[in-house]
């Protein structure tokens, strides 16, 4: 009983060792996800320059190998070095999650390269210790993995699934995998709603010159710099000074932030000096530039 | 008018010009919430037992000042980092007065009141630099030994890239913190949790409203709030590094109006956004003034408007519902001149 379940972990660590290699090699952790400061205080230097270094795409195909290798070994030799490195590798892989959940767990852990951007909690460093404990069992085991899978018992069959099943549960990456799964089948994530999608003003103003309400209005439009810009849940406003039969007057155009199917709006009011003369001072200088 | 009013008056004629008038809400704040109180900012000229008498700002198309006289009553008490008495009242202080309920008298005064609110820079012995967000600047704040250990209480991670939260005195030195304002919350500051990318937007938000500032020269003696989401793009007048906040909020821009109602005194009004907050964006606390609010920092209050909701400022905060007036995605213009295309 006691070798079966020495076997069972043999082939738990070579899974979890060749997905994680596979998933280093593959899925590419964002470039810009974490910030280097925020709100004027700078994260520590030695912090950067690690998670820079942590997030760097050779360190990252490195470490990718190097589990695969001990993956592999794992499947074909019973050698002890083999197991002490495994063991050794998940050791120091827990205390790595740990010092990433206490300085910084918004940075992931990257143990499964791009799909562990989510923050570091206690499940992912639980999950670190009971593999560690896993190599440390598997030490005595007499086969290699490839040999326990030629003849696969009904315990180790059983354990195994309800390893991979405790594993399951405490990964944040299934998630992460099965979202990236429903994007390439096309459903992909919930739309941001309107409200609160940020929306650049270059988005807006690609929508704006494409609609029939601008090409309705451009003849009338006096200025290309806009008197005001501005925002209200789903709509970005822009408004246009405009001279017509003789009369300052104003065109208003009501932008949608969604994120497809934007609707354009457009209405002509009565200039107010008064809001002019306000807005005229902050008329944004970077929205000339895409005019 | 104040700019930031002026403004959202002119956008709000032009957003009903192209979008219509907005329908009225079905959810939201009761109906029968009581009218704010009439809260009175000045500078003191002359004090006595019986009367106090300010040289208040009154904003208009310029802020021209004029001379108020408040009446006393024997149950009106005076904060001054504590209970102050009438020898706080001292003429040149810069007061905050609420209205008893009958409106004849003062029924609190607050002198020299201030609060602080940002990231901790660094610390010294028994100062703290504080960075209050890219438009209020940077914050020197004195913690005299008497505040030291109750503020230590409910900050005790009181290190750089942490949160701080201190009502303060105005002094010719700087701020004093007397106590804190708030719990500090376990996380710094980069690391707040957002909601999910696809989370609804309520039409109405419970959470926790505070107020920021200080009575004195630049400080706002009219009502508005400091909105947590305003856009940073164009004109809308928002921070770019702004977090997203702990709560769903829609996007709104400076001169927006949001509804504030005060649950703990039944008192609600609508106020302007006047100023982008991006500090509060950073919170995810509850208030427990009257039971415990969800949790979310979801506005700011000037002085003059939170003490008008019924807020008392040393306390901080109190347990809000907010309506933003953003206007939905299927707001449909009535009978307006506008035409509408789709690309």
């Amino acid at each position: 009983m006691v070798t079966e379940f020495q076997n069972t972990q043999v082939l738990l660590l070579a899974t979890v060792l060749l997905a994680a290699c596979l998933a280093k090699l593959t899925v590419r952790e964002r470039a810009a996800g974490v910030p280097d400061h925020v709100h004027g205080v700078p994260v520590p230097a030695g912090l950067a320059r690690v998670t820079a270094l942590r997030r760097s795409r050779g360190l990252n195909v490195g470490l990718g190998l190097g589990e695969g290798v001990l993956g592999l070994a794992l499947l074909v030799t019973p050698q002890l070095p083999v197991r002490v490195a495994v063991a050794l590798a998940f050791a120091a892989a827990t205390w790595v999650v740990g010092e990433l959940r206490v300085r910084r767990p918004d940075a992931g852990c990257g143990c499964f390269g791009g799909l562990s951007s989510k923050r570091v909690g206690r499940r992912s460093v639980l999950r670190a210790m009971l593999f560690t404990a896993c190599a440390v069992a598997s030490l005595g085991a007499p086969l290699p993995g490839l040999q326990v899978l030629r003849d696969v018992p009904a315990q180790v069959a059983l354990l195994l699934t309800v390893e991979l099943a405790l594993f399951a549960a405490l990964s944040p990456e299934v998630p992460a995998l099965v979202e990236r799964g429903a994007r390439a089948r096309g459903r992909g994530r919930p739309p941001v709603p309107c409200e609160r999608r940020r929306s650049p003003v270059t988005e807006t103003y690609r929508a704006l010159y494409d609609s029939p309400a601008w090409v309705e209005h451009e003849n009338v439009v006096a200025s290309a710099v806009p008197l005001d810009v501005w925002r209200e849940g789903c709509w970005r406003f822009v408004v246009f000074p405009a001279r017509m039969n003789e009369r300052d007057m104003e065109v208003v155009f009501a932008v949608s932030t969604a994120e497809r199917d934007r609707t354009v709006r457009s209405a002509v009011v009565q200039a107010d000096p008064a809001d002019s003369a306000d807005s005229a001072d902050s008329a944004g200088s970077d929205v000339s530039a895409t005019l | 008018m104040p700019l930031p009013r002026r403004r959202g008056a002119g956008r709000s004629r032009h957003r009903e010009a192209v979008l219509g008038a907005p329908p009225p809400p079905r959810t939201g704040l009761p109906e029968n919430a009581a009218r704010p109180l009439g809260a009175v900012t000045g500078t003191i000229v002359d004090a006595s037992p019986h009367l106090l008498v300010l040289r208040t700002r009154r904003a208009g198309a310029t802020t021209r000042e004029t001379e108020t006289r408040i009446p006393m009553t024997g149950t009106t008490t005076v904060w001054h980092g504590g209970r102050g008495g009438l020898a706080a009242l001292r003429p040149g202080r810069e007061v905050i007065v609420r209205p008893g309920e009958d409106g004849l008298g003062a029924d609190r005064v607050w002198v020299d009141v201030a609060r602080v609110t940002g990231t901790i820079l660094a610390c010294g012995r028994d100062t703290v630099e504080v960075d209050m967000g890219p438009h209020r600047g940077r914050a020197h704040v004195v913690i005299p030994p008497y505040a030291l250990e109750r503020v230590l209480v409910r900050h005790p991670r009181m290190e750089p890239g942490y949160l701080i939260d201190v009502i303060c005195v105005r002094s010719p030195g700087g701020p004093q913190a007397v106590r804190p304002g708030t719990s500090q919350p376990g996380y710094r500051a980069d690391d707040l949790a957002a909601p999910e990318p696809g989370a609804p937007v309520p039409g109405t938000v419970h959470g926790t409203v505070t107020w920021f500032g200080s009575l004195g020269e630049g400080a706002p003696p009219h009502a508005g709030a400091a909105y947590p989401a305003v856009d940073p793009e164009g004109d809308a007048g928002g921070c770019p590094d702004a977090p997203s906040g702990c709560v769903a909020l829609p996007y709104l821009s400076l001169g927006s109006e949001i509804t504030v109602h005060n649950e703990c005194s039944g008192r609600a009004t609508t106020v302007p956004v006047v100023e982008c907050g991006c500090s509060a964006a950073r919170y995810c606390d509850r208030c427990v003034e009257c039971g415990t609010s969800p949790r979310g920092r979801i506005a700011e209050l000037t002085p003059a408007a939170f003490v008008g909701l019924g807020g008392d400022l040393e306390a901080g905060c109190f347990n809000a519902v907010v309506r933003p007036g953003a206007p939905g995605a299927l707001a449909v213009p009535a009978a307006v001149s506008g035409r509408a295309g789709r690309w």
